[in-house]
């Protein structure tokens, strides 16, 4: 293929690519964050006790954690259509992409919560803080610097998974990988676009450790 | 089964009440259930008249700003500097910027950190993450601070640092505080009055200076005869550990027993000590092998005033008279 050509097809697919990654994780950590502090709050070890809710909650994320993401944007094609108007395309392959991340990013976000030291949080019990006063002042500060480590896996993964949805209608790189390198035998369409994610996952990457090594401050300097 | 039976204990304003007992009695359960971070299963606490079972979430909450606990692991908030650690407790009730601010510098005045406001705790030593802690505990002007364990987890001259400073605390705010810990010395050097919890109940309880040279349970007897530092005495020899106070000090007792009596006893441990001010002497003997001769120098010691209690199973039959100041033993 001409560079005149390819260049801004694979232009476009990087656009296409940074907009369904982004978007999803943003959607995916407006469910998962609160979705992520009830597991938390509502466990057997919890601030707030409530077996059989967080009992239900853990199932579910369980459940929508074992459908393998191809497999899933399959299912969820009538939600898909009912949100986005149509099955395939950059916005529509978002729908799929936050139900599948999602409880993905909350089981993220709820180790990282996890981790806090608990005598920090009984400390903050201590001197008659609320449960959401202990939430937003004391675990989720605590956790920042896990939390980003997290939240760089996971734009990692809604990246890989965003490539993925190229089989089944999305757009992106992923999608250009397919349809010029596997269905056209265009094989240097198909390695350039591999190298593209490679360079994105490392952008992503670096930046995500650079923040989070900046904002922590347990580390002597 | 129980963590914690029938115990009851007063603690009046301004008392630093130690609660010592060995590892697993229970102890750190107790000083949950005055802030109710444990909630005991039946009983009550009472704090300031205020039945704390009866209060709402809400009422607990206001109440636990005037119960300040610090930790044996200091439990500062990581991603938060001094200034930040001490000004939480501040923005919780809602204080004003200036207030805090103004507040804070007190603080780390009181506590003697100012040239460290802008450090994280991983930044700092232990003793002086403590201080930072004692700080916060300060900031919400509590009535009572707990302290678990404050000083477990730091050398000796910061553990008598944070001590003078709890002290300090006491003395100059009249702030009560409850201590927790598994060191006899701690409840010397601090207290005014000591609970011995040994196995989930209390052994015994009172102003230390009674039960320093008076102990009357297994426990209390244990923990403050360990700390004699006599070697365990062989079987069937007979050991005895006499206290004296300072009123008695002046006056040679031992050379008088051995001259007096014609009684030969081996010195195996001596010690002052400093209760609340107050100097106590601290001897152990080994007394002769016949029991006649025995029974004579526990007499005359007796009555020249000393204290006197049977060491030699470390069970410590107490052999002194009942004496007039066992009206601590109650409290």
């Amino acid at each position: 293929m001409p560079m005149a050509k390819m260049i801004p097809l694979l232009w476009n697919g990087i656009k296409d690519t940074m907009y369904m990654t982004m978007t999803s994780t943003l959607f995916a950590y407006l469910i998962g964050l609160p979705l992520a502090i009830l597991l938390v709050l509502t466990s057997p070890k919890g601030l707030r006790p409530r077996p059989i809710l967080y009992r239900i909650l853990d199932i579910v994320v369980n459940v929508f954690r074992s459908v393998p993401f191809i497999i899933l944007m399959i299912l969820v094609i009538p939600i898909t259509r009912a949100i986005a108007g149509k099955a395939y395309g950059s916005t529509a392959t978002v729908v799929p992409l936050v139900i599948a991340a999602a409880p993905y990013v909350a089981r993220m976000i709820e180790s990282s919560l996890l981790e806090v030291n608990p005598g920090v949080i009984e400390a903050a019990q201590s001197m008659g803080s609320s449960t959401w006063q202990i939430i937003y002042k004391v675990i989720i500060p605590e956790a920042r610097a896990s939390l980003l480590v997290g939240a760089t896996i996971s734009i990692g993964t809604i990246l890989g998974y965003s490539a993925m949805s190229g089989a089944v209608g999305g757009g992106g790189l992923g999608q250009i990988a397919i349809q010029y390198g596997y269905q056209r035998y265009q094989t240097d369409i198909l390695i350039v676009t591999v190298i593209l994610l490679i360079i994105l996952m490392q952008i992503f990457q670096l930046l995500g450790m650079w923040i989070s090594r900046k904002l922590d401050k347990r580390i002597r300097e | 089964m129980d963590a914690l039976r029938d115990i009851n204990l007063d603690i009046e304003q301004g008392d630093i009440y130690g609660i010592i007992g060995m590892s697993g009695a229970g102890k750190s359960t107790l000083v949950r259930c005055i802030n109710f971070l444990e909630k005991p299963t039946a009983g009550q606490v009472i704090i300031d008249g205020k039945d704390l079972a009866k209060l709402s979430s809400k009422e607990l909450r206001t109440l636990r700003r005037e119960v300040s606990m610090i930790f044996q692991q200091f439990n500062l908030l990581q991603q938060r500097d001094v200034r930040g650690n001490i000004a939480y407790p501040m923005e919780l009730s809602g204080k004003s910027k200036a207030y805090i601010k103004k507040r804070t510098d007190e603080l780390l005045e009181v506590v003697g950190l100012t040239e460290r406001q802008h450090n994280y705790p991983s930044q700092l030593s232990g003793g002086q993450q403590q201080r930072v802690a004692i700080a916060r505990a300060l900031a919400s002007d509590p009535k009572i601070i707990l302290c678990d364990e404050a000083t477990s987890a730091l050398d000796p001259t910061t553990t008598t640092a944070i001590l003078n400073l709890l002290r300090q605390i006491n003395r100059d705010m009249g702030i009560t505080i409850v201590i927790i810990t598994h060191e006899m010395s701690v409840v010397e050097t601090t207290c005014t009055h000591v609970a011995i919890i040994d196995q989930g109940t209390l052994a015994e309880s009172g102003k230390v200076e009674d039960i320093f040279s008076h102990p009357e349970s297994e426990a209390a007897r244990k923990l403050i005869f360990r700390k004699s530092g006599a070697a365990a005495p062989k079987l069937g020899e007979r050991t005895i550990r006499v206290v004296f106070d300072g009123a008695g000090a002046d006056e040679p007792i031992i050379s008088n027993l051995v001259m007096e009596c014609g009684v030969m006893v081996n010195i195996t441990a001596a010690n002052t000590r400093t209760i609340n001010g107050q100097v106590f002497g601290e001897m152990v003997l080994q007394l002769p092998e016949e029991a006649a001769q025995q029974e004579k120098a526990i007499y005359y010691l007796k009555t020249h005033g000393v204290k006197v209690n049977d060491v030699s199973d470390l069970s410590g039959k107490d052999l002194s008279e009942p004496s007039e100041d066992d009206e601590g033993g109650d409290r």
